[in-house]
């Protein structure tokens, strides 16, 4: 099971809705990337026709490889579907009904059209038992046993694929749910069982719950598709192991991934950041890196601070993007595992530019997608959107893009803004593309804010790193709007998610809620917790064949004011927690809540813990210096015209290949690769560092 | 005079309503009562210079047309003692607020020197003093006994915190430290709304804002005026009621005129009941912020600012001294409910005039649910809860079965959160069989649920509603099941009134039903796949579907019996039921 340390090939496979990613290192360090087509419900046929074609390309046979790193969106997509397993619930008798009432709360207002996300477990197939624990652990109910045949006998009647179990309080008292969970895994073999006690061992019955629901729900689906991949390669004699990206940004064995896919529903977002935070340390800026990945339909940001990922406790899956309240939420499924904490809004090369009924002009969230996808790939579209924008600016080129999978005319992109968008607002035709350049730009400030701002962080103190297709089109006039001057633009923008994954090690969390506060709030209370979750994790981790001594353990403890709704996360630094260490802890999250708020509380609010977090890593390998990749870098071609400022003329931009940036030079400048261009404004210094990125400097 | 144009227009738009969203996300994260925490009771809001409001969080709907009634007070009051670093302090109903609960904190933004911005916040706090835990009680029968009644104050002069305002709080609230934590947490979300704006400021420069703010509010104008515009002319009047005055008394009439000409609308509520003696008195304010709501929800266009430039198209008549516009002492404590039946009353006038915009009647808004007492080493608590709701059947989809009413943004309290935290267990949660008005697109489920107190003797007060006027029906669609509280003792069983004031001891149990929401069209209309699903959820029993829809579910398949089905069917329409 164990990462090997030889030296061997290695492949990382993103797979997302619209391509799938390969990249694969070869014995000499050279990166060969492959971007088709993704090839649902089959999504593992791209990845093992990419690899088969790349061993072909470098001569190399199946079992030289050495290890698969793959991030997947098949949990995602079988939730968003409704394609998951016929899914049963059971609950503590009098609360069946916690999964579909969720938290109340609708994720918009003024909406009466609002209709709730249908349950992934409808109420037929949520059956009660008798049973209740007390918030203290006293029995109130005692397990009634003999309800369990009867239970099981109901569960066979409608087919059930999978089960979930979650009682309540068992976050902390899970006597009662291990009791159901061993009789239905006893008489039930074939049926996955899923109980919330070893998913998600957290206080709050409807997160928990919606929580174990998920993992059940889309289990039999990860299950088969890993069996599927795992078949393929088989026969190409691979037998490497198979690691899957997890929302938290660490890589897991397929065995694990199978049994708790919910961990691993944001596996492509995170492993782009999880890059990201890869290069922090060799690019400068105290690793201080605000992440923005903007593709066809949205743009994603994340914070990385001293080289550290932000988390996030809980997100949903399947919220609409116009529904970006980070407050309501409600318009999807929740999830609460860890996740690398990631802003998203409704900002891509697809969005749709349109003007409302009082003639302000909009840019997104709809999106033309892929189909009919933006005016100038002449593939049916008739909106103008923010691609066809970006090329009425000349700041995307016309002809051929990613190896032919894409053809621009850029004079459908003309007409279509000039006669839907500049006519009517009685605007020439390069303001009204800027305008919507620069209302996209608006909207991903939103993203960019709420990861930074909105959490009590001056973006002053970070360098952007963009990505995605779009990503560095957009990333210097966002820099500029964010007060950064310093960007950059890593190697293989449009691929850096599937990089991310060649370069990430093994990731395991352990969490155990607790309530301690005033006296009980002691040292030794959270370094017992932390211990014995440090135990479980090192157990896990020795299965997979890691010795105690290469894995990294780092704890954290969810600390707030007492009676307040939010808990800030706090690190533990020491590794054995002294009353000294307490106090240290507790200063570090008064200066958290003062830097996040603007106040400390009153000084004679007590503090509480929450909750004791334990994360383990082992196995991770520092992106190299640098990387040279198996595809030869552009020739030079002609200047392009493109416009620059408010009420100036386009003018003739020269256009350079990355390779031809070998001297610190000045923009503008565009410059163009396989699957994105890097705009330099004027006045912006540009040159490629060590390790390949391209890095502007904004003046400011 | 700089020209803003429609691009750097929707610029300023984003970044306010971003600025206004970073001030709730702070409010909220740092907030300690459930009211703000779990129930969302808060708003955050930025106004220009003159008190025009031009941004508000995505929180709680119900606060958004208080803004402009609590600054022209502000302005009455202070006029040019309006200084740098100064914070504002309100929440007295006869000075510009709204109830005694809701504390409205107002700060000033300046740049170089000059006035340029407000951040506004406002929250409804756990307690403020009175009569009873909670401050809110229906039986309140005048303001003095409701809690502390503060005026216009300023709570900070040029930096410098006024010490006797805090002294006189936390004299007289019951647990000072959430009241003065929540109060925290208002003035970090003030502060976060101040460095956006000069953020923004600081990005296009004064003049370019202060145009851009103003002409936002004429943005917001044109566009609801644009789709008034496309309603045809033509008024509607509609009566609703609430079951009690709070105090026991006669159902209170509530009714109101829309009336829909050219690009304005006006709602007239001249015929509803006069000033009531319980706590459920409106401001003007408040009924003002009501209407605002209604159009607001039945508006096409989904991405309305929310500016002050909402309320200019609509013209509000409430005279002063009936339950809408209440006069000195009125007590408005729980006047939420008012608010709620307004909403109902207005959409139901609405519903007149625009036959696909509206929804049949949910459950009438948020029962609350207070419990207070002493723990047994002595600390004081209220736990307080708003129980919520479910929505009514739409002119094309059923109503969505529990979840917080469109007035709203309130969530649960999760029952392991409660059972953690105070002396409360609770016995069950979940929706109500058969509760939803029937109709070819159905109402929601009523939800039910049970708790025990398990320490000593606490108070209970209740605010529920819609026992003799259950939740209306759209277009022949059937109302809802009526709501029900129910008081489980040593002796037996107790029904409860709607609106009620008691105390209870540990081991006791309370129960409460809130009403099923109204159906939408003809129950006739109704698909039968639709009705045999329900009834394989248990949401309706084969015997209701049979009786109510005309749908025969045969029990052992669950497969709708055409055969039975078309002859029920027949048999309904000759006995008069519309098709």
């Amino acid at each position: 099971m164990k990462v090997e340390e030889r030296q061997s090939i290695r492949v990382g496979a993103d797979v997302g809705g619209t391509f799938t990613d390969v990249v694969l290192i070869d014995d000499e360090g050279r990166v060969h990337t492959h971007k088709v087509p993704s090839t649902p419900p089959d999504y593992e046929k791209a990845v093992l026709d990419a690899i088969e074609q790349m061993l072909g390309g470098a001569g190399s046979k199946g079992s030289e490889i050495g290890q698969i790193s793959h991030g997947t969106t098949v949990a995602t997509n079988a939730v968003l579907e409704r394609r998951g397993a016929v899914t049963a619930l059971i609950t503590t008798r009098g609360f069946r009904d916690v999964l579909e009432l969720r938290r109340i709360r609708a994720p918009q207002i003024y909406d009466l059209f609002f209709s709730k996300p249908p349950p992934l477990i409808e109420r037929s197939l949520r059956l009660e038992i008798s049973e209740r624990m007390s918030a203290d652990g006293d029995v109130l109910v005692p397990l009634k046993e003999s309800e369990l045949p009867e239970l099981v006998e109901k569960l066979q009647e409608e087919g059930v694929e999978s089960v979930a179990v979650c009682l309540l309080h068992s976050y902390a008292f899970p006597r009662n749910e291990q009791a159901v969970g061993e009789f239905l895994r006893r008489k039930m073999p074939g049926v996955p069982v899923s109980l919330s006690c070893e998913v998600l061992p957290e206080r709050k019955e409807y997160e928990r719950t919606a929580t174990t629901a998920v993992n059940a729900y889309v289990r039999p689906v990860m299950e088969s598709y890993l069996k599927s991949m795992r078949n393929g390669l088989k026969g190409m004699q691979i037998e490497a192991p198979l690691l899957i990206m997890q929302s938290a940004g660490g890589l897991t064995p397929e065995e694990d991934a199978a049994t708790r896919p919910v961990f691993a529903l944001e596996s492509g977002p995170a492993a782009g950041v999880l890059a990201a935070a890869l290069t922090a340390e060799s690019v400068g800026g105290g690793g201080n890196i605000i992440t923005l990945d903007m593709g066809g339909t949205t743009a994603k940001a994340s914070i990385i601070e001293g080289g550290r990922l932000a988390y996030s406790p809980q997100y949903e899956v399947g919220a609409s993007l116009s529904a970006g309240s980070r407050l309501l939420g409600g318009a999807g499924e929740l999830i609460r595992a860890p996740s690398i904490d990631i802003a998203e809004v409704g900002a891509g090369g697809g969005s749709v530019a349109y003007l409302d009924s009082a003639g302000g002009l909009r840019v997104g969230p709809r999106s033309a997608g892929a189909v009919p996808g933006p005016v100038c790939y002449e593939r049916g579209g008739t909106e103008p959107t923010l691609t066809d924008a970006n090329v009425v600016l000349g700041y995307i080129r016309d002809g051929e893009l990613a190896d032919g999978e894409v053809r621009i005319n850029p004079e459908s992109a003309r007409r279509a803004i000039r006669d839907r968008i500049a006519g009517p607002l009685g605007l020439g035709l390069l303001e009204a593309a800027e305008g919507i350049h620069r209302i996209a730009n608006a909207r991903t400030m939103r993203a960019l804010r709420s990861v930074s701002t909105e959490r009590g962080r001056d973006p002053r103190d970070f360098l952007l790193m963009a990505f995605g297709g779009s990503g560095p089109v957009h990333a210097a006039g966002l820099g500029r709007e964010l007060g950064i001057d310093r960007i950059l633009v890593p190697p293989m923008p449009g691929l850096f998610s599937a990089l991310g994954l060649l370069f990430s090690g093994v990731e395991h969390h352990a969490v155990r809620s607790c309530l301690l506060s005033g006296d009980s709030l002691r040292a030794e209370a959270i370094q017992k917790i932390r211990d014995e979750l440090s135990t479980a994790l090192l157990s896990q981790f020795a299965a997979e064949g890691f010795q105690a001594d290469e894995v990294t353990l780092g704890g954290s403890v969810d600390v707030r004011f007492q009676g307040q709704t939010s808990e800030i996360r706090i690190s533990l630094e020491d590794g054995v927690l002294l009353e000294a260490g307490l106090r240290a802890m507790e200063e570090r999250f008064e200066a958290e809540h003062e830097r996040l708020y603007g106040h400390r509380s009153d000084p004679d609010n007590p503090r509480e813990a929450l909750a004791v977090r334990v994360i383990g890593r082992a196995g991770a390998r520092g992106l190299p210096g640098t990387l040279e990749t198996a595809r030869p870098s552009g020739g030079s071609a002609p200047d392009r015209q493109a416009y620059f400022g408010r009420k100036g003329e386009a003018i003739g931009v020269p256009v350079i290949s990355r390779g031809e940036l070998t001297e610190p030079m000045e923009g503008p400048l565009l410059i163009d690769e396989y699957d994105s261009t890097t705009v330099v404004p004027p006045g912006t210094k540009v040159e490629v560092d060590e390790q390949g990125n391209i890095d502007m400097r904004i003046s400011t | 005079m700089i020209e803003t144009d429609p691009i750097t227009r929707e610029i300023v738009k984003n970044a306010l309503a971003s600025a206004a969203d970073e001030m709730a996300v702070a409010l909220y994260r740092t907030a300690y009562s459930t009211v703000v925490r779990d129930c969302l009771d808060f708003s955050t809001s930025l106004c220009q210079a003159d008190g025009e409001m031009i941004a508000q969080g995505v929180t709680i709907p119900l606060h958004l047309g208080s803004i402009p009634y609590a600054m022209e007070t502000l302005f009455a009051k202070f006029g040019d003692d309006i200084e740098p670093e100064d914070v504002f302090i309100l929440n007295d109903p006869f000075d510009g607020g709204m109830h005694i609960p809701d504390i409205i904190i107002v700060k000033p933004i300046f740049w170089e020197g000059e006035r340029v911005a407000f951040a506004v916040t406002t929250a409804h706090h756990l307690d403020l003093g009175g009569r009873l835990p909670g401050s809110s009680a229906c039986d309140n029968t005048e303001i003095f006994q409701e809690g502390l009644r503060i005026p216009w104050l300023k709570l900070f002069r040029r930096g410098e915190a006024d010490e006797s305002i805090f002294t006189l709080l936390r004299a007289n609230v019951r647990v000072p430290q959430m009241t003065i934590g929540d109060l925290r947490a208002q003035l970090a979300a003030c502060h976060i709304g101040e460095r956006a704006v000069c953020d923004l400021i600081e990005r296009y420069g004064k003049e370019t804002f202060t145009h851009c703010a103003a002409d936002l509010i004429d943005y917001t104008e044109r566009l609801v005026r644009a789709e008034i515009a496309s309603w045809p002319d033509g008024s509607h009047t509609f009566t609703d009621h609430m079951d009690s005055d709070g105090v026991g008394g006669p159902p209170v009439r509530l009714q109101v005129t829309v009336t829909v000409k050219g690009d304005g609308l006006t709602a007239d509520f001249t015929g509803s009941a006069p000033q009531v003696r319980g706590a459920l008195n409106n401001t003007l304010s408040f009924t003002a912020s009501v209407v605002g709501l209604c159009v607001r929800s039945v508006l096409r266009e989904a991405d309305v600012p929310n500016t002050a430039g909402m309320f200019r198209p609509l013209e509000i008549i409430a005279p002063e001294g009936t339950v809408v516009h209440g006069a000195m002492p009125a007590a408005s404590s729980m006047r939420g409910i008012t608010g709620f039946r307004l909403v109902d009353t207005v959409f139901g006038a609405l519903a007149g005039l625009l036959p696909d915009r509206v929804l049949a009647a949910g459950e009438g808004g948020n029962s609350l649910i207070i419990i207070g007492g002493q723990r047994l080493e002595g600390a004081p608590y209220v736990y307080y809860e708003l129980m919520s709701g479910t929505w009514g059947g739409r002119p094309d989809r059923d109503g969505n079965d529990g979840l917080c009413n469109p007035a709203n943004v309130a969530s649960n309290i999760p029952v392991e959160q409660a059972e953690s935290e105070y002396p409360i267990r609770v016995e069950r949660y979940g929706y109500v069989p058969d509760s939803g008005g029937a109709g070819q697109f159905r109402g929601g489920l009523a939800v039910e649920r049970e708790w025990r107190l398990l320490e000593g003797e606490a108070h209970l007060a209740i605010r529920s509603d819609r026992r003799l006027h259950p939740p209306y029906g759209l277009y022949g669609g059937k109302r809802g099941t009526p709501s029900n509280t129910i008081l489980y003792h040593q002796d037996g069983e107790e029904v409860l009134p709607t609106m009620v004031s008691t105390t209870i001891k540990a081991g006791e149990r309370v129960y409460h039903r809130q009403a099923g929401a109204g159906g939408w069209g003809a129950p006739l209309k109704r698909s039968p796949a639709a009705v045999a699903d329900d009834v394989r959820n248990g949401k309706v029993s084969a015997e209701a579907a049979r009786i109510d829809h005309g749908i025969v579910v045969a029990e052992a398949s669950g497969e709708v019996d055409e055969a039975a089905t078309g002859t029920r069917r027949r048999e309904m329409r000759s006995n008069g039921d519309a098709a």
